[in-house]
Protein backbone atom coordinates (compact mmCIF):
# COMPACT_ATOMS: atom_id res chain seq x y z
CA UNK A 1 0.00 0.00 0.00
CA UNK A 2 1.24 3.63 -1.31
CA UNK A 3 -0.21 6.71 0.38
CA UNK A 4 0.71 9.96 -1.35
CA UNK A 5 -0.46 13.23 0.68
CA UNK A 6 -0.42 16.21 -1.54
CA UNK A 7 -0.97 19.78 0.76
CA UNK A 8 0.48 23.13 1.42
CA UNK A 9 2.28 24.58 3.46
CA UNK A 10 -0.14 26.62 5.16
CA UNK A 11 -3.80 24.30 5.17
CA UNK A 12 -4.95 23.55 8.62
CA UNK A 13 -6.60 20.41 7.49
CA UNK A 14 -3.49 18.95 6.04
CA UNK A 15 -1.51 19.37 9.07
CA UNK A 16 -4.60 17.54 10.52
CA UNK A 17 -4.40 14.72 8.17
CA UNK A 18 -0.82 14.27 7.75
CA UNK A 19 -0.80 14.44 11.89
CA UNK A 20 -3.34 11.96 12.19
CA UNK A 21 -0.85 9.36 9.35
CA UNK A 22 1.67 9.88 12.04
CA UNK A 23 -0.46 9.02 15.24
CA UNK A 24 -1.67 5.90 13.60
CA UNK A 25 2.04 4.80 11.67
CA UNK A 26 0.72 5.51 8.46
CA UNK A 27 4.27 5.84 6.02
CA UNK A 28 3.04 8.23 3.35
CA UNK A 29 5.11 10.21 0.39
CA UNK A 30 4.32 14.18 0.97
CA UNK A 31 4.61 16.69 -1.48
CA UNK A 32 4.37 20.45 -1.25
CA UNK A 33 2.15 22.20 -4.21
CA UNK A 34 2.60 25.31 -3.48
CA UNK A 35 6.07 24.84 -4.57
CA UNK A 36 6.48 22.08 -7.04
CA UNK A 37 4.63 22.62 -9.95
CA UNK A 38 4.47 19.17 -11.68
CA UNK A 39 3.02 17.65 -8.49
CA UNK A 40 0.52 20.35 -8.42
CA UNK A 41 -0.79 19.70 -12.10
CA UNK A 42 -0.61 15.69 -10.77
CA UNK A 43 -2.67 16.09 -8.34
CA UNK A 44 -5.28 18.30 -10.19
CA UNK A 45 -4.84 15.65 -12.44
CA UNK A 46 -5.74 12.83 -10.35
CA UNK A 47 -8.87 14.88 -8.42
CA UNK A 48 -10.24 16.57 -10.79
CA UNK A 49 -9.71 19.92 -8.61
CA UNK A 50 -7.70 22.75 -7.02
CA UNK A 51 -8.09 22.38 -3.33
CA UNK A 52 -5.94 19.82 -0.52
CA UNK A 53 -5.11 18.15 0.91
CA UNK A 54 -5.44 15.11 -1.60
CA UNK A 55 -5.08 11.74 -0.24
CA UNK A 56 -4.15 9.16 -2.76
CA UNK A 57 -3.91 5.06 -1.38
CA UNK A 58 -2.71 2.91 -3.83
CA UNK A 59 -4.32 -0.89 -3.13
CA UNK A 60 -4.06 -3.60 -4.61
CA UNK A 61 -2.85 -1.89 -8.19
CA UNK A 62 -5.93 0.40 -7.52
CA UNK A 63 -6.29 4.01 -6.29
CA UNK A 64 -8.48 5.54 -4.01
CA UNK A 65 -8.53 9.61 -4.36
CA UNK A 66 -9.33 11.76 -1.34
CA UNK A 67 -10.29 15.34 -1.65
CA UNK A 68 -9.87 16.91 1.91
CA UNK A 69 -9.28 15.56 5.46
CA UNK A 70 -12.13 13.24 5.37
CA UNK A 71 -11.01 11.02 8.53
CA UNK A 72 -13.85 8.10 8.61
CA UNK A 73 -12.88 7.47 4.96
CA UNK A 74 -9.07 7.22 5.42
CA UNK A 75 -9.87 4.83 8.50
CA UNK A 76 -11.98 2.44 6.63
CA UNK A 77 -9.66 2.80 3.43
CA UNK A 78 -6.05 2.18 5.15
CA UNK A 79 -7.96 -0.46 7.73
CA UNK A 80 -7.28 1.07 10.54
CA UNK B 1 -29.34 -0.51 16.16
CA UNK B 2 -30.76 1.19 19.03
CA UNK B 3 -28.50 1.94 22.26
CA UNK B 4 -29.23 0.70 25.35
CA UNK B 5 -31.41 2.95 28.11
CA UNK B 6 -32.00 6.45 27.82
CA UNK B 7 -29.29 8.83 28.03
CA UNK B 8 -29.49 12.25 29.62
CA UNK B 9 -27.85 14.31 26.49
CA UNK B 10 -27.13 14.36 23.28
CA UNK B 11 -24.36 17.08 22.36
CA UNK B 12 -23.99 17.52 19.00
CA UNK B 13 -20.89 19.40 17.19
CA UNK B 14 -17.19 19.33 18.66
CA UNK B 15 -16.54 22.64 18.68
CA UNK B 16 -15.52 24.68 21.32
CA UNK B 17 -19.25 24.73 22.23
CA UNK B 18 -19.07 20.87 22.30
CA UNK B 19 -16.52 19.61 23.92
CA UNK B 20 -16.95 22.51 26.84
CA UNK B 21 -20.28 20.64 27.23
CA UNK B 22 -19.41 17.15 27.41
CA UNK B 23 -16.76 17.81 29.83
CA UNK B 24 -19.19 19.54 32.07
CA UNK B 25 -21.93 17.00 31.42
CA UNK B 26 -19.14 13.85 32.06
CA UNK B 27 -18.07 15.83 35.18
CA UNK B 28 -21.98 15.56 36.49
CA UNK B 29 -22.03 12.19 35.58
CA UNK B 30 -24.92 12.69 32.98
CA UNK B 31 -25.30 9.54 30.45
CA UNK B 32 -23.65 11.46 28.06
CA UNK B 33 -22.36 11.12 24.00
CA UNK B 34 -21.01 13.72 22.25
CA UNK B 35 -21.46 13.11 18.11
CA UNK B 36 -19.18 14.95 15.83
CA UNK B 37 -17.04 14.22 12.27
CA UNK B 38 -14.35 17.12 13.64
CA UNK B 39 -12.86 18.51 16.91
CA UNK B 40 -11.54 22.27 16.68
CA UNK B 41 -15.01 23.69 15.04
CA UNK B 42 -14.93 27.03 12.51
CA UNK B 43 -11.46 28.23 14.08
CA UNK B 44 -9.07 25.39 13.24
CA UNK B 45 -8.20 27.06 10.44
CA UNK B 46 -6.98 29.89 11.64
CA UNK B 47 -3.00 30.66 11.88
CA UNK B 48 -3.48 32.41 15.01
CA UNK B 49 -6.07 32.53 17.65
CA UNK B 50 -4.72 35.48 20.07
CA UNK B 51 -8.08 35.98 21.87
CA UNK B 52 -8.75 32.20 23.55
CA UNK B 53 -8.40 32.46 27.36
CA UNK B 54 -5.70 31.38 28.88
CA UNK B 55 -3.62 31.27 25.40
CA UNK B 56 -1.34 34.20 24.52
CA UNK B 57 -1.53 32.73 20.91
CA UNK B 58 -2.25 29.42 19.36
CA UNK B 59 -2.87 27.91 15.72
CA UNK B 60 -6.37 26.73 15.78
CA UNK B 61 -5.29 22.92 14.77
CA UNK B 62 -3.39 23.26 18.00
CA UNK B 63 -6.61 24.34 19.92
CA UNK B 64 -8.27 21.30 18.47
CA UNK B 65 -6.25 19.03 19.18
CA UNK B 66 -6.57 20.58 22.69
CA UNK B 67 -10.19 20.37 22.67
CA UNK B 68 -9.91 16.77 21.69
CA UNK B 69 -7.43 16.06 24.40
CA UNK B 70 -9.48 17.37 27.45
CA UNK B 71 -12.67 15.63 25.93
CA UNK B 72 -11.07 12.52 25.64
CA UNK B 73 -9.60 12.59 29.62
CA UNK B 74 -13.45 12.43 30.19
CA UNK B 75 -13.92 9.25 28.11
CA UNK B 76 -15.67 6.53 30.26
CA UNK B 77 -17.66 9.55 31.42
CA UNK B 78 -18.73 10.37 28.03
CA UNK B 79 -18.89 8.78 25.57
CA UNK B 80 -17.51 9.99 22.25
CA UNK B 81 -18.74 9.32 18.94
CA UNK B 82 -16.10 10.51 16.75
CA UNK B 83 -16.03 10.91 13.57
CA UNK B 84 -19.41 10.45 13.10
CA UNK B 85 -22.30 13.09 11.80
CA UNK B 86 -25.68 13.42 13.27
CA UNK B 87 -28.33 12.76 10.78
CA UNK B 88 -31.64 13.25 12.47
CA UNK B 89 -33.61 14.47 15.23
CA UNK B 90 -37.12 13.35 16.09
CA UNK B 91 -39.33 14.34 19.01
CA UNK B 92 -40.71 11.37 20.84
CA UNK B 93 -44.38 11.23 22.08
CA UNK B 94 -42.98 10.54 25.76
CA UNK B 95 -41.22 13.69 25.84
CA UNK B 96 -37.58 11.96 24.70
CA UNK B 97 -35.95 12.57 21.88
CA UNK B 98 -34.26 9.92 19.32
CA UNK B 99 -31.21 11.29 17.20
CA UNK B 100 -29.97 8.73 14.83
CA UNK B 101 -26.51 9.06 13.59
CA UNK B 102 -24.25 8.04 10.27
CA UNK B 103 -23.97 4.56 10.94
CA UNK B 104 -27.35 3.75 12.04
CA UNK B 105 -27.28 3.92 15.51
CA UNK B 106 -30.24 5.69 17.35
CA UNK B 107 -29.62 7.74 20.81
CA UNK B 108 -32.59 7.93 22.87
CA UNK B 109 -32.27 10.94 24.80
CA UNK B 110 -33.81 13.55 27.48
CA UNK B 111 -31.94 16.10 26.35
CA UNK B 112 -30.37 17.41 22.74
CA UNK B 113 -27.34 20.10 23.03
CA UNK B 114 -27.56 21.43 19.41
CA UNK B 115 -24.27 23.02 18.89
CA UNK B 116 -23.46 22.46 15.49
CA UNK B 117 -21.63 26.12 14.81
CA UNK B 118 -21.95 27.31 11.16
CA UNK B 119 -20.27 26.95 7.71
CA UNK B 120 -19.45 29.31 4.94
CA UNK B 121 -22.62 31.05 3.71
CA UNK B 122 -22.25 30.27 -0.08
CA UNK B 123 -23.28 32.38 -3.02
CA UNK B 124 -25.93 30.39 -4.37
CA UNK B 125 -25.29 31.25 -7.94
CA UNK B 126 -25.00 28.94 -11.11
CA UNK B 127 -21.96 27.37 -11.20
CA UNK B 128 -20.86 27.75 -8.25
CA UNK B 129 -21.51 24.03 -7.14
CA UNK B 130 -19.98 22.75 -10.00
CA UNK B 131 -17.08 24.48 -10.00
CA UNK B 132 -15.69 24.13 -6.41
CA UNK B 133 -12.23 22.89 -5.85
CA UNK B 134 -12.02 23.98 -9.50
CA UNK B 135 -11.28 27.75 -9.15
CA UNK B 136 -14.08 28.48 -6.17
CA UNK B 137 -12.74 28.39 -3.19
CA UNK B 138 -13.81 28.28 0.31
CA UNK B 139 -10.84 27.86 2.00
CA UNK B 140 -8.69 30.65 1.53
CA UNK B 141 -5.12 29.71 3.60
CA UNK B 142 -5.57 26.13 2.29
CA UNK B 143 -5.75 26.69 -1.63
CA UNK B 144 -4.38 30.09 -2.39
CA UNK B 145 -1.12 28.40 -3.50
CA UNK B 146 -2.93 26.77 -6.13
CA UNK B 147 -3.19 30.20 -7.89
CA UNK B 148 0.47 30.87 -8.33
CA UNK B 149 0.43 33.61 -11.16
CA UNK B 150 -3.30 33.67 -11.68
CA UNK B 151 -6.02 35.92 -12.16
CA UNK B 152 -8.22 35.70 -8.83
CA UNK B 153 -11.10 37.38 -7.43
CA UNK B 154 -12.35 37.32 -3.95
CA UNK B 155 -15.76 37.68 -2.78
CA UNK B 156 -16.40 39.42 -0.22
CA UNK B 157 -15.14 42.84 1.56
CA UNK B 158 -15.61 42.02 5.44
CA UNK B 159 -12.99 40.70 7.27
CA UNK B 160 -12.64 37.36 6.45
CA UNK B 161 -12.73 38.72 2.41
CA UNK B 162 -10.14 40.59 3.22
CA UNK B 163 -7.50 37.96 5.24
CA UNK B 164 -8.21 35.98 1.73
CA UNK B 165 -7.43 39.14 -0.52
CA UNK B 166 -3.65 38.48 2.30
CA UNK B 167 -3.53 35.10 1.75
CA UNK B 168 -3.58 35.30 -2.48
CA UNK B 169 -1.03 37.54 -2.33
CA UNK B 170 2.34 36.05 -2.50
CA UNK B 171 1.03 33.68 -5.22
CA UNK B 172 -1.81 35.61 -7.39
CA UNK B 173 -0.97 37.85 -10.29
CA UNK B 174 -3.86 39.86 -9.33
CA UNK B 175 -6.50 40.04 -7.62
CA UNK B 176 -10.41 41.99 -7.61
CA UNK B 177 -11.60 42.20 -4.19
CA UNK B 178 -15.57 42.30 -5.02
CA UNK B 179 -18.23 44.16 -2.64
CA UNK B 180 -21.56 43.66 -2.47
CA UNK B 181 -22.06 47.41 -1.84
CA UNK B 182 -20.06 51.02 -1.89
CA UNK B 183 -18.08 49.93 1.25
CA UNK B 184 -15.27 47.66 2.64
CA UNK B 185 -16.57 46.80 6.00
CA UNK B 186 -13.05 44.92 6.87
CA UNK B 187 -10.64 46.59 8.89
CA UNK B 188 -9.50 49.78 7.42
CA UNK B 189 -5.68 48.76 8.58
CA UNK B 190 -5.99 45.40 6.47
CA UNK B 191 -7.40 47.22 3.65
CA UNK B 192 -4.62 49.99 3.10
CA UNK B 193 -1.86 47.46 3.71
CA UNK B 194 -3.64 45.39 0.66
CA UNK B 195 -4.11 47.72 -1.43
CA UNK B 196 -0.54 49.13 -0.93
CA UNK B 197 0.47 45.62 -2.42
CA UNK B 198 -0.08 47.21 -6.23
CA UNK B 199 -1.86 44.30 -7.32
CA UNK B 200 -5.60 44.42 -6.00
CA UNK B 201 -8.34 46.54 -7.65
CA UNK B 202 -11.70 46.67 -5.81
CA UNK B 203 -14.57 46.41 -7.57
CA UNK B 204 -17.67 48.33 -5.90
CA UNK B 205 -21.44 47.63 -6.29
CA UNK B 206 -21.28 44.02 -7.91
CA UNK B 207 -23.51 41.26 -7.09
CA UNK B 208 -22.17 38.22 -8.26
CA UNK B 209 -24.62 36.31 -10.76
CA UNK B 210 -22.62 33.25 -12.12
CA UNK B 211 -19.35 31.86 -11.82
CA UNK B 212 -18.43 30.49 -15.40
CA UNK B 213 -15.70 27.99 -16.77
CA UNK B 214 -15.37 24.87 -18.87
CA UNK B 215 -13.39 22.20 -17.06
CA UNK B 216 -11.83 24.78 -14.20
CA UNK B 217 -13.64 28.67 -13.45
CA UNK B 218 -12.55 31.24 -16.47
CA UNK B 219 -14.60 33.85 -14.93
CA UNK B 220 -17.72 35.22 -13.38
CA UNK B 221 -20.75 37.25 -14.21
CA UNK B 222 -22.00 39.97 -11.86
CA UNK B 223 -24.73 42.90 -12.10
CA UNK B 224 -23.67 46.53 -11.28
CA UNK B 225 -26.31 47.35 -8.69
CA UNK B 226 -25.77 50.95 -9.56
CA UNK B 227 -26.13 50.86 -13.21
CA UNK B 228 -27.72 47.42 -13.48
CA UNK B 229 -25.20 46.40 -15.91
CA UNK B 230 -24.43 43.23 -16.39
CA UNK B 231 -20.83 42.56 -16.81
CA UNK B 232 -17.91 39.59 -16.75
CA UNK B 233 -14.90 39.30 -15.13
CA UNK B 234 -12.34 36.69 -16.71
CA UNK B 235 -10.53 35.24 -13.58
CA UNK B 236 -9.50 31.33 -12.80
CA UNK B 237 -10.07 31.74 -8.98
CA UNK B 238 -13.41 32.83 -7.02
CA UNK B 239 -12.37 32.90 -3.18
CA UNK B 240 -15.92 33.42 -1.78
CA UNK B 241 -15.54 34.46 1.93
CA UNK B 242 -19.47 36.16 2.35
CA UNK B 243 -20.40 35.19 5.84
CA UNK B 244 -21.32 31.97 7.84
CA UNK B 245 -24.59 30.15 7.78
CA UNK B 246 -25.77 28.06 10.95
CA UNK B 247 -26.23 24.35 10.72
CA UNK B 248 -29.29 24.13 12.27
CA UNK B 249 -30.78 21.56 9.41
CA UNK B 250 -30.75 18.61 11.64
CA UNK B 251 -33.30 20.50 13.86
CA UNK B 252 -35.04 23.03 11.49
CA UNK B 253 -38.32 21.48 11.81
CA UNK B 254 -38.15 21.10 15.50
CA UNK B 255 -37.23 24.65 17.02
CA UNK B 256 -38.06 27.57 16.45
CA UNK B 257 -35.53 30.04 14.54
CA UNK B 258 -35.29 33.59 13.25
CA UNK B 259 -35.07 35.36 9.73
CA UNK B 260 -31.55 34.51 9.45
CA UNK B 261 -32.25 30.98 10.47
CA UNK B 262 -30.60 31.11 13.77
CA UNK B 263 -31.70 29.07 16.61
CA UNK B 264 -33.51 31.25 19.40
CA UNK B 265 -32.50 30.25 22.28
CA UNK B 266 -33.37 31.90 26.03
CA UNK B 267 -29.96 33.92 27.17
CA UNK B 268 -30.28 32.55 30.61
CA UNK B 269 -30.18 28.50 29.93
CA UNK B 270 -30.08 27.83 25.97
CA UNK B 271 -33.39 26.55 26.04
CA UNK B 272 -35.37 26.55 22.45
CA UNK B 273 -38.86 26.38 21.67
CA UNK B 274 -39.06 22.72 22.64
CA UNK B 275 -38.25 21.76 25.99
CA UNK B 276 -35.51 19.25 26.08
CA UNK B 277 -33.74 20.63 23.10
CA UNK B 278 -30.85 22.80 23.56
CA UNK B 279 -28.04 25.24 21.21
CA UNK B 280 -25.68 27.38 22.41
CA UNK B 281 -22.59 29.03 19.75
CA UNK B 282 -22.69 30.05 16.29
CA UNK B 283 -25.82 28.17 15.80
CA UNK B 284 -28.10 30.75 18.02
CA UNK B 285 -28.77 34.47 17.79
CA UNK B 286 -26.06 35.37 20.17
CA UNK B 287 -24.69 38.03 18.31
CA UNK B 288 -21.07 37.83 18.89
CA UNK B 289 -19.37 34.51 17.14
CA UNK B 290 -16.60 33.72 19.80
CA UNK B 291 -14.91 30.38 21.22
CA UNK B 292 -15.04 31.73 24.35
CA UNK B 293 -18.96 32.48 24.07
CA UNK B 294 -19.99 29.30 22.65
CA UNK B 295 -18.06 27.33 25.69
CA UNK B 296 -19.67 29.45 27.83
CA UNK B 297 -23.04 29.63 26.60
CA UNK B 298 -22.96 25.61 25.86
CA UNK B 299 -21.66 24.97 29.43
CA UNK B 300 -24.91 27.34 30.66
CA UNK B 301 -26.88 25.28 28.42
CA UNK B 302 -25.50 21.83 30.16
CA UNK B 303 -26.05 22.86 33.66
CA UNK B 304 -29.47 23.58 33.00
CA UNK B 305 -30.31 20.52 30.97
CA UNK B 306 -28.34 18.85 34.14
CA UNK B 307 -30.94 20.73 36.74
CA UNK B 308 -33.57 19.77 34.19
CA UNK B 309 -32.80 15.38 34.09
CA UNK B 310 -32.38 15.93 37.79
CA UNK B 311 -35.95 17.37 38.80
CA UNK B 312 -37.75 15.43 36.62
Amino acid sequence: MNVTVYSTPTCPYCDMAKKFLDDNNVTYTSYDVSTDQAKAEEMVQKSGQMGVPVIVVEKDGSEEVIVGFDQGKLTSLLGL
Amino acid sequence: MTTQGVYDIVIIGGGPGGVAAGVYAARKQMKAVIITDRFGGQSTVSASIENWIGEVSIKGTELAEKLEKHIRAQEGDIEIMHPHRAEGVVANDDGTFAVTIDDGTVYTTKIVLVVTGGRHRHLNVPGEEKFKGRGVVYCSTCDAPMFRDKDTAVVGAGNSGLEAVEDLLPWAKHITLISNNDKITGDPVTFERIMASGKVDVLYNALTTEIIGDMMVTGLKYKDSVTGEEKELATQGVFVEIGVVPNTEIVKDLVATDDYGHIIVDYKNGATSVPGIFAAGDVTQQIYRQNNIAAGDAIKATLAAYDMVRTQ
